[in-house]
């Protein structure tokens, strides 16, 4: 009776204490077994050689698939040019056009904000694909857009995204498209929320307006901006739809970021081994870059520790 | 003083006609295919592109009569419903349990939860369509299912985490303190009252579930194939047939369309994970 009574009393301690275990460990488990398990079945298979439709099964390979990415596959080494411009240059031009269109759009949409925010939406949630059928639309060589405004111009047409001169930019314009009006869109919400006051100080003080914005948006806004940054980058790096619509990588090996030629190497050439060692060099390369970013962040208190 | 106004005034014009130009860029894609969907083929395939020609629907008629496109409309359909039902639940709990709970690793356990977001699906693939094929779910509305959990419940778990933190706390303390159990501070008092926050969580999942193509790609074959994956069925090696692609991408569009504008009062908390109001 008396033990019976500790035993209740324990597990009524037990259940206070641990409460928040029941309502977090379904999603926990759910990750683990979705996330952590493929991804430490990928690490023990990227050391071995596995073709999936030639016969025999795995040959232990060592490090030599991380030594052929890193020292002698010159396809790699392309590719990952090829994903450095991509990123450099999308994730650079949707900031900088996103930054000007919010500014703009902070100045004179107070009235029409409703319909304006509906349009600068749109790309965003748009189905990947769907926009990528769009663009290849606009850039068909015998019946697109884009030839009819340079045929109108005087220009010869283009064959856009045929030539390995013009395909990247050509993706990288359809990925500007779509993710500029996100930034534009944080950065706007960014700007309305910011405080009045610094900027009446600033109106008494006469500053001039280029001044106002080093000295005042631009600091103020400087959180907003990284969390933009975080995940555009980390969007950026999983690039697919796009590319497999519009180019599937080509011609040759143009517009074969990463992502795409770790698929490559898995679903086409069905080299599994080697492709889960491709696909962990890009994992520790994606985890280096936005762990730099998110440390930029935390420091000023986004993505952090509850306050 | 008349040219500070005059200056003014030619400052608001030039604003306004830059605002114009960025809303044309914007529109005029979508508007392009939308007009090629409403083409004949001999419409569509001319040279200059005709502005004014006699609207036909046969597009549209032609991919529901003779290709599976009413099936993939129902498969995504099943996959991004079962996967944000899956989403909110689990979601939900976890994101509370972030949210109101103080326990030792916390933050840990929320930025893991957040890092799990930025892995490019590339990474798993490989051992997950080794997973599937062995579990026997491979082409089944299932492995989808599952596998959209890996981007949206991470997602979901961090945008719910601050939908929670804005309810005040002391209402469900107060309940606790009048015996009611945590399960039922939560489910009565807590989820009620981020239920316009869940609502839009659930929408925002939906449509990440409705667009992704990469997994679909992969993991489906013939019978549990997507709307994205099956509307790229339409390239051939032969060509591209203009008209059934650009219909079957109109439709694609018009659900995600009035579900953005739904959430859209959410949508700027929603695509930061709640970092940015």
């Amino acid at each position: 009776m008396e033990l019976g009574r500790k035993v209740g009393h324990f597990f009524c301690l037990l259940k206070r204490k641990y409460v928040w275990l029941f309502f977090l460990a379904p999603a926990v488990a759910v990750l683990i077994s979705i996330v952590v398990f493929p991804l430490a079945f990928s690490l023990i298979l990227s050391f071995y050689d596995w073709n999936i439709i030639r016969a025999g099964g795995w040959s232990w390979a060592g490090i030599n698939n991380y030594r052929t990415i890193l020292f002698q596959d010159p396809y790699f080494r392309s590719s990952f040019k090829v994903t450095l411009f991509y990123l450099a240059g999308t994730v650079s031009v949707q900031f900088g056009l996103g930054l000007v269109v919010a500014l703009i759009l902070d100045q004179i949409t107070r009235k029409i904000i409703g319909f304006l925010r509906t349009v600068l939406v749109l790309p965003i949630t748009m189905t990947p694909v769907v926009v990528g059928i769009i663009w290849r639309l606009m850039y068909n060589p015998d019946l697109g857009m884009l030839n009819y405004f340079l045929s109108w111009l005087g220009f010869s047409p283009v064959n856009w995204t045929g030539m390995p001169g013009t395909a990247l930019p050509s993706v990288m314009m359809a990925d500007i498209w779509e993710w500029t009006p996100f930034v534009a869109l944080i950065l706007l919400a960014g700007l309305q929320s910011l405080p009045r006051e610094p900027y009446e100080a600033a109106l008494v003080d006469g500053a001039s307006s280029w001044q106002t914005f080093c000295y005042i948006t631009f600091p103020l806004l400087s959180p907003a901006m990284l969390v933009v940054l975080l995940i555009r980058v980390m969007d950026s790096f999983k690039t697919f739809d796009l590319i497999f619509v519009l180019t599937q990588g080509g011609p040759g090996m143009s517009t074969e970021i990463l992502n795409y030629y770790t698929y490559r190497y898995g679903f086409k050439f069905f080299h599994l081994g080697y492709a889960s060692a491709l696909s962990w060099v890009l994992l520790v390369v994606v985890t280096i870059i936005c762990m730099i970013l998110i440390r930029m962040l935390q420091s000023r208190g986004i993505y952090a520790k509850r306050t | 003083m008349m040219n500070e106004v005059v200056w003014v005034k030619v400052k608001k014009t030039i604003l306004v006609a830059m605002a114009v130009v960025v809303f044309v860029v914007i529109l005029f894609p979508p508007m392009v295919l939308f007009l090629t969907s409403i083409k004949t083929e001999l419409d569509a395939l001319s040279f200059p592109p005709k502005w004014i020609f006699q609207p036909t629907l046969e597009n549209y008629e032609h991919i529901f009569q003779f290709s599976p496109f009413m099936k993939y409309l129902l498969n995504s359909l099943i996959v991004a419903s079962l996967n944000t039902g899956a989403v909110l639940i689990l979601g939900s709990l976890a994101a509370y349990s972030l949210a109101r709970f103080r326990f030792r690793g916390a933050d840990n356990i929320a930025f893991w939860i957040l890092s799990v977001r930025m892995m490019p699906p590339v990474a798993a693939i490989i051992p997950i369509y080794i997973i599937m094929r062995n579990l026997h779910l491979l082409d089944t509305p299932w492995s989808l299912v599952i596998i959209y959990l890996t981007f949206n419940l991470p997602f979901a778990v961090w945008l719910m985490r601050s939908f929670f933190r804005e309810i005040p706390r002391e209402i469900e303390e107060s309940a606790l303190v009048d015996g009611c159990s945590d399960f039922s501070a939560f489910r009565k008092i807590a989820l009620p009252l981020a239920a316009p926050g869940l609502a839009a969580t659930g929408i925002l999942t939906f449509i990440f579930s409705w667009n992704e193509f990469l997994f679909a790609l992969i993991l489906t074959g013939s019978k549990a194939v997507t709307l994205p994956v099956g509307i790229t069925g339409y390239m051939k090696e032969t060509g591209i047939n203009w008209g059934y692609m650009t219909a079957g991408g109109v439709l694609a569009l018009i659900p995600v369309i009035i579900f953005t504008i739904l959430v859209q009062k959410h949508l700027v908390k929603g695509l930061t994970m709640g970092a940015v109001k």
